[in-house]
């Protein structure tokens, strides 16, 4: 048997997870492959329908991340992304969607260190929890 | 402040028939929005009356539930008219309002809010059954037919004196039969029945300090709060729980996964309706109705290739997932969204079963209280910290 790829989907805010991540690639460092980048300006814009999406095509993780608490490019954004996850968390797991599959972390555009091992970390998580139940029932 | 609304030739509507033509009769309000029945009708729809006589086939206390009138109160008042109107409305409808006056999208600038205890309904299906025995199969043994007062008396008596879930083999709606708050908040003038002596009337109770005003220029008889009342308002509120806490536990048990959930929708048509009977779903463009879901043809053709097969309408599990994240924290349990559906799936049972969790979830209680801020419209520094970081509990 093939070993499990995961598809994992990050939503990263432009001005630290993205910057983190391009600061990973240009400091050489490597991460999973599995995981699929969408740059976004802000958390504060990830509406509840993204993940969702995510989920039904068959996403088996969905990471969102963002600036540190206090750090935000427009002041408040990530604070309203918490609250999202925080109502996605309480959704999903209703329908067998584990809540360990959406993460919310936060990775300052310094962090280039941090982003790849964090990315590492989630891969191995996942890989540990199997595919999403949604992978092969896809439901849309 | 508590008075007496005292049967009129021996009716309970009649007289608070006579109650409302009273409080317009103030000249205090110039209009009365209330559910009217139709002429030439057994429909009974919400109307805006200014005339006294069209008062005569006021019937606010009916199983007739045929949509939640906070919307349209929301269309009354969302901007000044320059008139003052006098709206009754069911408690999930005062509920359901409260949640749009928070949304700016209603006002009760010029509104007076007249709440009471809830008379129950019947789904729209059951409802035109019921009234129209001759065309339906279900043999009924009575039925108020046309306006009699005296037949809506002896419904108002029976479901306010007996606890049944049934009215002549109709069951009420399941959203009446699990409603854990049927009695009126929020509201300048309260008009109660339960706990009552309705040999005598009804009483009206002020809510606010407006309501005392109409209240002491109408020349109704003093009243006291019945001793009863409290408990069977207690006993009523806990049958509901256990009834809600078995429809919960029935309908997790049909959709805990996506595979279920799939399935539990598999006769959805995308028609929206539960969308848009739903009084608190907020948006003045739904997201599902824009060029975002005006597929280009080749995409269903992608989709059909990647996955062999795709059913069309599509986009429909991902539909109600959505609505779920965007209006459940503010559900008032009015269960509009399964009287409105044409395919007979029990999207109120679901929704209010992902309802309590988001509501619980933000210590929500949707329309409640008008200064609670809806969840999603602000946050705290130091909240929620536990869904942060990729450490497993």
């Amino acid at each position: 048997m093939e070993p499990f790829e995961p598809v994992i989907i990050a939503f990263v805010c432009n001005w630290c997870t993205y910057t983190a991540a391009d600061l990973a690639g240009t400091s050489r460092l490597s991460y999973p492959t599995n995981i699929r980048l969408i740059r976004v300006m802000c958390t504060g814009m990830v509406d509840p329908q993204y993940v969702i999406k995510a989920f039904l095509e068959g996403a088996d993780g969905v990471l969102i991340s963002g600036c540190h608490p206090g750090d935000c490019h427009y002041i408040n954004g990530n604070y309203k992304a918490r609250r999202r996850i925080k109502l996605l968390k309480e959704i999903l797991p209703r329908f067998g969607i584990e809540q360990e599959r959406l993460r919310l972390t936060w990775i300052g555009a310094s962090d280039g260190i941090e982003f790849a091992q964090v990315m590492t970390q989630l891969n191995d998580q996942i890989i540990e929890m199997g595919p999403s139940q949604t992978r092969m029932n896809v439901a849309i | 402040m508590i008075r007496t609304i005292e049967r009129e030739d021996n009716s309970l509507v009649k007289g608070l028939q006579l109650f409302f033509k009273q409080l317009l009769e103030t000249k205090e309000i110039d209009a009365l929005f209330l559910p009217v029945q139709l002429k030439n009708s057994t429909s009974i729809m919400p109307n805006l009356v200014t005339d006294l006589a069209q008062l005569d086939r006021a019937l606010p206390l009916s199983p007739a539930f045929p949509i939640n009138s906070a919307r349209m109160v929301s269309r009354l008042s969302y901007k000044a008219s320059g008139r003052k109107t006098a709206v009754v409305l069911r408690p999930c409808e005062m509920r359901a309002f409260i949640e749009l006056i928070k949304l700016k999208q209603g006002s009760r600038q010029e509104l007076i809010l007249i709440g009471m205890d809830c008379p129950k309904a019947l789904t729209s299906s059951d409802y035109t059954a019921y009234m129209n025995p001759n065309s339906s199969t279900p043999p009924l043994d009575t039925s108020p037919l046309d306006n009699n007062p005296l037949d809506w008396d002896a419904y108002i008596q029976t479901v306010f004196s007996q606890t049944s879930d049934t009215l002549n083999g109709f069951d009420f709606s399941p959203a009446c039969r699990t409603c854990e708050n049927p009695f009126p908040m929020n509201a300048d003038i309260n008009i109660l029945l339960q706990g009552v002596d309705l040999s005598r009337g009804m009483m009206v109770e002020s809510g606010s300090d407006l309501g005392v005003n109409f209240l002491e220029r109408l020349a109704l008889p003093e009243a006291v709060k019945p001793e009863a009342r409290d408990e069977i308002m207690l006993q009523i509120k806990e049958a509901n729980f256990k009834a809600n806490q078995a429809m919960v536990k029935d309908i997790e048990e049909r959709t805990d996964s996506i595979v279920k959930l799939n399935a539990f929708f598999d006769r959805c048509i995308n028609c929206y309706n539960c969308r848009n009977m739903c009084p608190v779903c907020y948006c003045k463009e739904c997201v599902f109705n824009t060029d975002v879901f005006n597929h280009q043809p080749v995409q269903y053709h992608q989709w059909a290739e990647k996955k062999g097969a795709i059913k069309l309408p599509t986009d429909t599990v991902f539909y109600h997932l959505t609505r779920m994240a965007h209006m459940s924290h503010a559900c008032v349990g009015c269960g509009q969204c399964s009287t409105a559906c044409p395919s007979d799936i029990d999207v109120f049972q679901l929704f209010k079963s992902v309802a309590q969790r988001t509501q619980a979830a933000f210590e929500y209680f949707p329309g409640t209280d008008e200064n609670q801020p809806p969840p999603l419209s602000v946050f705290c520094e130091h909240e929620f910290e536990g869904t942060v970081g990729i450490t497993r509990e």
